[in-house]
């Protein structure tokens, strides 16, 4: 106990000690989750993503609602079936005073795919797409099939540098020495864990944004990034805890800004191992894996009260979903409803399934990613117990979930057998989930990467398949939509419920919720 | 009094035969010393009634807080006093995953009392016999383990723990072997402090005259004259290995969310305070201080009287 009194005084020792320069241009922000690195091509993370929007800038740049908008690149049209012409953005410069050039575009398409050490690569993106530059402002992007999702796919990673970029590793654009784009705001220092300081470009091609300097501090609990706010520390938050949402609400020198995101939360389920390390019988001896069997999922899927954990869990902050994306999404279909929750039927499944008497499981979750996710894993473990699944619950930080849950397992396969997991649909439509989650696992073509069931459906995947290859947007929002029915139907995931965003910031601030719950700097402005 | 302090300087390995005798007296006046102070006897009596309801938890508890089948998020964030839909009330309320507070506090003692008893046991038999080697033995056999005791005793105990545990994983058996790791050193270093000034007594001397065995000297007759401050040490370690444990869980290792000790349940309702729902968090807390201040109570007396040089 004594030295964890030490500890917390060093800490307030620390906090007292530091420099609190305050100016009107100067914005100082509280982020739940710190990126990964300052390297825009090494993790394809939310955090990541939204820090290298500010610095870098991309070809194409969705808006809050994730609608495309001109960014690198003024216009954008397809000149054959199979080849889209970019017209880049002239006059933009480097933070160091560089012209941007097709050079950059290119030498971005090399680097970006092929990052050392990257725990989630940009490659899903830029796998099979060939760059011709044409002149020093126009380039073509050359498919083997014809490609209708070409500009969703470039709104997704940031252009670097040629000049700074060339051999630079990812340690390089931690220190800053290569972090050089053409964005916003211009790197200045990052220690990880405890400053990232950026600083305002004022040679920005776009908007100006209003701050001089951004101070961003990664505050990791819930309720000390609250006690930030209240306390004048930040100005900003993200990620405001459901649990205090209505408690801010109320309170007049704050501002709240919401929205429903694009990431689904849901379960996957082992379907490619016939015996699977965490499905156990009831008395813990083996068992045939019960999750190939989709009488059990569908059993799984009823006994899960979702008015209940968006209710009870969530507090209200979340909508409880029937499939991939929420309606309004480009790609959904009409006809698919949120699971009844339907105890008895769910007894009666697992019943004609062959196990009356249920059976064992663990659900692994990670307890530091979704809002709220340990207590979801948690409620979810009451209602399968419930109906005879005696559900035990193993939650663990995001930075060791992810790998054992990605390839924990022999031969880097998946490790875990019932996994509560998010996708948000970094594309803003619907392949983007089908083609990770649903379409069955093919690494070298780039489909099913998140896959983690390893769920697989001919039908699923040549709907699939077929919707990526057609130009026609109404054609291609049908098939998108006759996928994700097949592929909810055959229950190839469990979709729980669609997160809703909350950011809050000091009274005269505002900022306009996104649904790629990204947390823009130049997002936020004065009433 | 000037009698009963030679009699309990008697060496109880020593060959006297007056001991046999007068061996319950010494123990007699210990008990008187003990409850002379009202503050003693109050820590004790609470002490009695926590282990009581530590013990019979699984008896008295109005649910089983464990037991996921019965435990629903339906009824959770109830303050308390609230009767749910089935009548059940909930005097103390109940937490973010529908947990009856009640219940989960006596479930969550039994774990904390369990893992700060049993840590603190094994840690003492390990550190107790190494403390009793290094003195009995001395030389080289001292300084190195001295120095590893040193080195272990420079090293921040939550730092050692929260490593341990990363790498050991989650659950009771885990938590305790951290914490055995972590303080078998203060019994060892407290053990021999106390072993070197009986080694050199004459007692000893003529028990290795008469070539007794190693092991017979160092348990039969040195161990029983070290106990006192052994004994002191023990019980102040147990609440500081319940207090590592609450920590622990506090920063989210240790123990399955489904089966939370004290430490977790105020974690867990740490992130209400700012909402107003206080009692999540605040009525574990309350348990926990309760029980860490009347063992430290408990232990403080147990040092005044067994230490020969404050005796009154």
């Amino acid at each position: 106990m004594r030295v964890f009194r030490h500890f917390v005084s060093g800490v307030v020792a620390t906090a007292l000690l530091l420099p609190v320069a305050l100016s009107a241009q100067e914005l100082r922000v509280g982020l739940a989750l710190e990126p990964t690195s300052i390297d825009p091509h090494y993790h394809n993370l939310t955090p990541n993503n939204a820090l290298a929007r500010e610095i870098f800038d991309r070809l194409v740049m969705p808006d809050e609602n994730q609608q495309l908008k001109p960014g690198l690149a003024v216009s954008w049209r397809p000149v054959k079936k199979t080849i889209w012409e970019f017209k880049l953005r002239k006059g933009v410069k480097f933070h160091d005073g560089t012209p941007f050039t097709a050079d950059d575009v290119i030498f971005t398409f090399e680097r970006a795919p092929n990052v050392a050490q990257s725990p989630s690569s940009f490659g899903t993106y830029l796998k099979g797409k060939k760059i011709e530059k044409v002149d020093d402002y126009t380039v073509r992007i050359i498919t083997e099939k014809p490609y209708p999702l070409m500009p969703n796919d470039m709104s997704t990673f940031s252009i670097i540098s040629k000049k700074h970029g060339q051999g630079a590793t990812t340690a390089d654009y931690n220190s800053g020495k290569a972090a050089i784009g053409t964005g916003a705001y211009k790197f200045v220092e990052w220690v990880p864990g405890d400053r990232l300081i950026l600083e305002r470009n004022d040679n920005y091609w776009g908007k100006k944004p209003q701050w001089s300097k951004v101070v961003i501090k990664p505050i990791k609990s819930g309720p000390a990034r609250v006690a930030a706010l209240l306390a004048g520390d930040v100005e900003f938050i993200d990620n405001v805890p459901t649990t205090d949402i209505t408690q801010l609400e109320m309170n007049p020198k704050l501002n709240l800004s919401q929205g429903v995101s694009n990431r689904v939360i849901y379960l996957h389920m082992d379907q490619f191992r016939d015996d699977s390390p965490y499905v156990k019988a009831k008395d813990g001896g083996p068992v045939k894996n019960a999750l190939k069997d989709v009488r059990v999922r569908r059993a799984i899927s009823k006994a899960i009260n979702r008015e209940a954990i968006v209710e009870r869990v969530m507090e209200g902050v979340a909508i409880p979903a029937g499939q991939l994306l929420p309606a309004g999404f480009f790609g959904v279909s009409a006809n698919l409803k949120p699971e009844k929750h339907d105890p008895q039927s769910a007894k009666q499944l697992l019943a004609d399934a062959g196990l009356p008497d249920g059976f064992q499981l663990t659900i692994h979750g990670p307890n530091d990613r979704y809002i709220n996710d340990a207590k979801i894993a948690e409620a979810i473990a009451q209602m399968l117990t419930r109906i005879g699944i005696k559900t035990a619950v193993e939650t663990m930080p995001k930075s060791v979930y992810f790998k054992r849950a990605s390839r924990g397992g022999p031969n880097k396969s998946p490790e875990f057998s019932f996994i509560l997991v998010g996708w948000g649909a970094g594309s803003g439509e619907a392949s983007s989930p089908l083609k990770s989650l649903l379409h069955t696992y093919d690494k070298s073509r780039g489909f099913g990467a998140s896959n983690r069931g390893r769920y697989s459906n001919p039908e699923v995947d040549q709907l699939v398949e077929q919707a990526l290859a057609t130009v026609d947007d109404a054609k291609r929002q049908k098939l998108l939509a006759k996928a994700t029915e097949v592929a909810v139907n055959d229950l190839g995931i469990i979709p729980l419920h669609y997160q809703v965003n909350t950011w809050a910031s000091r009274k005269g601030l505002k900022y306009l919720a996104r649904t790629d719950e990204q947390t823009l700097y130049t997002g936020i402005v004065s009433e | 009094m000037t009698t009963s302090v030679q009699q309990i300087s008697v060496p109880a390995g020593a060959p006297t035969e007056a001991a046999a005798v007068k061996v319950q007296t010494p123990f007699r006046r210990f008990l008187s010393d003990f409850f002379e102070s009202g503050t003693a006897i109050a820590a004790f009596t609470v002490l009695l009634v926590i282990i009581f309801i530590a013990v019979v938890a699984p008896l008295i508890s109005p649910t089983n807080p464990y037991d996921l089948a019965i435990v629903t998020v339906l009824d959770n964030r109830l303050p308390p006093g609230t009767r749910n839909l089935d009548g059940m009330t909930f005097w103390l309320g109940t937490d973010g995953a529908g947990r009856d507070l009640l219940s989960a506090i006596f479930y969550g003692l039994r774990t904390s009392l369990w893992v700060g008893v049993m840590s603190g046991l094994i840690a003492l038999c390990i550190g107790g016999t190494i403390g009793l080697i290094a003195a009995y033995f001395g030389g080289r056999t001292d300084t190195l383990i001295m120095r590893i005791v040193d080195l272990q005793l420079s090293f921040p105990a939550i730092l050692i723990a929260l490593v341990l545990l990363a790498v050991l994983g989650k659950g009771v058996d885990k938590i305790i072997i951290a914490l055995v790791a972590v303080q078998w050193a203060y019994y060892a270093r407290t053990v021999r402090a106390s072993a070197l000034v009986e080694r050199n007594k004459e007692y000893i001397e003529a028990a290795i005259c008469l070539a007794l065995g190693h092991r017979r000297i160092v348990f039969r007759h040195l161990l029983p004259n070290c106990l006192a401050p052994l004994i002191v040490v023990g019980t102040l370690q147990t609440a500081h290995a319940i207090s590592l444990e609450a920590t622990l869980s506090f920063l989210g290792v240790g123990l399955p969310i489904t089966e939370p000790s004290l430490g977790l349940l105020i974690a867990n309702g740490f992130e209400y305070m700012l909402s107003g729902r206080y009692w999540i968090s605040f009525f574990p807390g309350v348990a926990l201080l309760v029980t860490i201040v009347s063992i430290n109570l408990v232990g403080d007396q147990l040092r005044d009287v067994l230490n020969p040089r404050l005796q009154r």
